[in-house]
């Protein structure tokens, strides 16, 4: 995936984690593992782990394997809590098997499609077995009665684009302001920034 | 600082105590004068304006006892601990996103990661019925909640405009106006006024001076993280302390899984909860349900008992229905400069323009624009849902800072079907899960159109590209609606049950109308003058007693 070129941030200079120090420790700690390193996922096997990190870099378009990993992470540490789903729609199963059956049945096309597993696939097979799920257009199987597509997608998206907007490498990227406590802002007009805000190129 | 948290493990609180354990309750087997179920807006009001009477008060609310300082991150993702994560069945056309976007669990409930954006309702809010023909009006109109209304403002200092230019009140409210304010407020409020729209600085349930040893908002925009310099108001914070002060106890970590009744079923004795897998009993001679929109009907659903088949308070077959959320689209427009969502609190300027009907845009009622902040997991989640991933969701993300946002808070008629039931899936404690049903009408799905229309002309005029619009709701409220027809409704305007005189129903879960505008000070409003109604109830030695209460109530008694 060549996102580097098609993804540009305004803010080559800025580093959230430069200004971690400023942050109340509770916050601090909590930010700070997610730089890993990460314990073995205790939900997913090996080759589900793996199945799952491709999954992961076509939903958020993104390589890098530090952050790969702090997802997959956090949706074992999801898979595994007795925290509920807060909603779930009548009639789907629990996330926890939706997902696990989710990534079989990826899988399962992958190879009656490609003759390969889903890891195997080239990245213009991959992101074409994604997006026809997001559509709900994977060929009929019978999974799919119980484990409908575009629910399945939905869950992956929102699950996965939690953890990667909660990145602070994804942070310093685009540019945001991050954790504000006890500072706050002192300058919150249009067109002001506090002194250690992020700040465009060239300004 | 070390962070480590010991008070949120601890379940009982009154005047001098906190302990981690059920062994030394305040009351233990003694009969409380009122029992209160969830600590949320209503049910710690409650607590504070009856203990200060002298009441003998037990509040028992599922979640934990916060501790901002060390409970509350300045961070999206862990902060979701926040809500009532238990999962909820939904179903419908347009079914509701739970947990964080609507309810709140632990003592504060719903006040600990709200926003803090603090509406009175209009006058025609009680009487869409009769103005607009659809509906119902309530049993109550906005001069029976005036005076709370002032009450409650004053209690907790609401800051907000010298001059409020829509509905009965004008002004000035008890602490002058946030300033300054956010750049997203001010392109919102550059584009309202370049089309004649009116626009004003929010009205906040936010400190804009210091107050009762708490500081004014420094403006970090965690709102819905919980509020750690507690600059914002919540019950835990407010409420609670107080209530303690005047003699109350507080159950932390308790649910409450059943209402008990006595042989007839004439009558309510107190509340069973489960306390890390034990069950425990509180008896009261009121019980008051605060415990919101979806666990009330659900409580009151799994109390069945042989007298009341269909669950407590359930004769109209009503317990459960007319829920309601706010129609909540967000519009997003991308400006050529910096706005910088993420700063200052997200919301600091509103326009009510659109409020009352207006035959002439083809549907009835109205609504609210927030000028809205965010921070990236709550954007990029929102145009996620909205189709948006991969390679397009990164780029705009890029951008993350040249966008602004106005939400809409759109009001939803009350539709019989759009309900809470019990689903056939169980729960850790072996009870029915929620089934929470909802489906658009025609009328919201037009108020919704014009609304994005409208913010997009906004957003245009002040220079910014409309980008994007994401669905969603916000808020809930009915389910166990108030009026003055024990048929047609679940509590009288005092909210006591219809059915069972010492049962009480006070929190959103009373509404009949949604209004169009955020709800929580008319909860509040709601809940202060159910509390002068029990302390008048006590005075005169009738509290929880079965007679006529004054007033219009007795039409319905005498019907
Ligand atoms: C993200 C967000 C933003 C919001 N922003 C605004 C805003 O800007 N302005 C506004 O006016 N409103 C806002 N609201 C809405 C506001 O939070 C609610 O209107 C308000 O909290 C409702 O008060 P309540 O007393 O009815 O219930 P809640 O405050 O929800 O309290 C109910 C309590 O009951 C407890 N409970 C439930 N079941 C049980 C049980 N069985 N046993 C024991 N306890 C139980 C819950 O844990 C909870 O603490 C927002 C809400 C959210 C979620
Ligand atoms: S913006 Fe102000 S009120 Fe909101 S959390 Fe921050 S300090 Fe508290």
């Amino acid at each position: 995936m060549s996102w580097d070129e098609s993804v540009i941030t305004h803010y080559p200079n800025y580093n959230i984690l430069n200004l971690a120090d400023e942050w109340d420790s509770y916050t601090k700690e909590i930010v700070l593992k997610r730089l890993g390193p990460f314990s073995a996922p205790e939900y997913f096997s090996e080759w589900e782990t793996s199945t799952l990190k491709a999954i992961v870099k076509n939903i958020v378009f993104d390589n890098r394997d530090n952050i790969i990993d702090w997802i997959v992470f956090h949706l074992d540490s999801k898979m595994t809590s007795e925290i509920g789903e807060n909603q779930r729609k009548i009639g789907i199963p629990p996330e926890d098997v939706l997902v696990r059956e989710g990534i079989s049945v990826i899988d399962r096309i992958a190879r009656s499609k490609f003759a390969k597993s889903f890891t195997d696939l080239e990245e213009d097979e991959q992101f074409k077995i994604i997006s026809s799920l997001q559509l709900g257009q994977l060929p009929p199987i019978r999974e799919w009665s119980r484990i409908p597509q575009k629910d399945l997608f939905s869950k992956f998206l929102l699950e996965i684009v939690a953890a990667y907007y909660s990145h602070p490498e994804v942070w310093s990227e685009i540019g945001y302001g991050g954790p504000a406590y006890p500072r706050g802002y002192v300058r919150t007009e249009y067109g002001l920034t506090d002194p250690w805000e992020a700040r465009g190129d060239g300004k | 600082m070390e962070n480590k948290d010991f008070i949120k493990h601890n379940c009982d609180h009154y005047e001098g105590s906190r302990l981690n354990h059920l062994n030394n309750r305040k009351y233990g087997d003694i009969e409380v004068d009122v029992c209160i179920v969830g600590a949320g807006a209503a049910g710690s009001l409650l607590a504070y304006e009856l203990g200060k009477a002298g009441m003998k008060v037990v509040v028992i609310e599922a979640g934990p006892f916060w501790n901002p300082q060390t409970d509350f991150a300045s961070d999206e993702l862990s902060m979701k601990n926040l809500a009532w994560n238990d999962t909820r069945l939904v179903s419908g056309k347009d079914p509701i996103s739970m947990g964080h976007n609507n309810s709140g669990r632990g003592v504060g409930g719903g006040t600990v990661h709200f926003t803090g954006v603090f509406f009175r309702f209009h006058e025609s809010d009680f009487k869409v019925r009769t103005l607009d023909g659809v509906a119902e009006d309530w049993p109550i109109n906005y001069n029976d909640l005036k005076p709370y209304y002032d009450k409650v403002e004053n209690q907790i200092k609401v800051s907000g405009p010298r001059e409020f230019p829509w509905g009965p009140f004008r002004g000035p409210y008890p602490y002058p106006e946030r300033e300054p304010i956010s750049a997203n407020a001010e392109v919102f409020r550059e584009g309202c006024e370049a089309l004649g729209i009116k626009s004003t600085v929010a009205p906040l349930a936010i400190l804009s001076a210091p107050f009762d040893g708490r500081p004014p908002c420094i403006n970090r925009g965690f709102c819905n993280q919980g509020c750690l310099p507690n600059a914002k108001f919540s019950a835990l914070i407010h409420y609670v302390p107080k209530a303690i002060k005047h003699g109350v106890e507080i159950l932390s970590d308790c649910m409450v899984t059943r209402v008990l009744t006595n042989p007839t079923g004439g009558s309510v004795t107190g509340v069973e909860f489960v306390h890390d897998g034990r069950n425990y009993r509180q008896m009261a001679k009121v019980v008051i349900l605060s415990n919101f929109v979806v666990e009330t009907p659900r409580l009151l659903l799994n109390s069945a008992t042989s007298s009341h088949s269909q669950g407590l308070a359930n004769s109209s077959g009503l317990v459960g229905k007319y829920i309601m959320p706010h129609s909540g689209h967000d519009m997003y427009a991308k400006f050529q400069n910096e706005i910088r969502l993420y700063k200052g609190t997200p919301v600091l300027a509103v326009s009510q323009d659109f409020y009352e009907t207006d035959r002439t845009r083809g549907f009835v009622r109205g609504y609210t624009f927030n000028a809205h902040g965010s921070r990236p997991v709550e954007m990029a989640m929102g145009l996620a849902n909205a189709g948006i991933w991969g390679k397009q969701l990164r780029q705009v993300m890029m951008d993350f800072n040249f966008y602004a946002r106005i939400t809409l808070v759109g009001e939803v008629l009350p539709i019989v079907n759009n309900s809470v039931t019990l689903s056939e899936e169980k729960d850790e404690y072996g009870l029915p899960r929620a089934l929470v049903t909802f489906s658009y009408s025609d009328n919201d799905n037009k108020l919704i159109a014009h609304g994005v229309a409208k913010a997009n002309e906004i957003l245009k005029a002040a220079g910014g590209e409309p980008a994007f619009v994401v669905p969603d709701t916000a808020h809930l409220m009915g389910g166990c609606r108030m009026g003055n027809d024990p048929q047609t409704s679940v509590v009288n305007s005092f909210c006591q049950s219809h059915d069972i005189p010492n049962l009480y129903i006070c929190s959103a879960s009373v509404f009949v109308t949604s209004g169009g505008a955020n709800p929580t000070e008319t909860v509040m409003a709601i809940a202060s003058r159910t509390a002068d109604h029990l302390i008048n109830r006590m005075n005169k030695g009738r509290l929880g007693k079965s007679d006529e209460v004054k007033g219009r109530t007795m039409e319905k008694v005498t019907r």
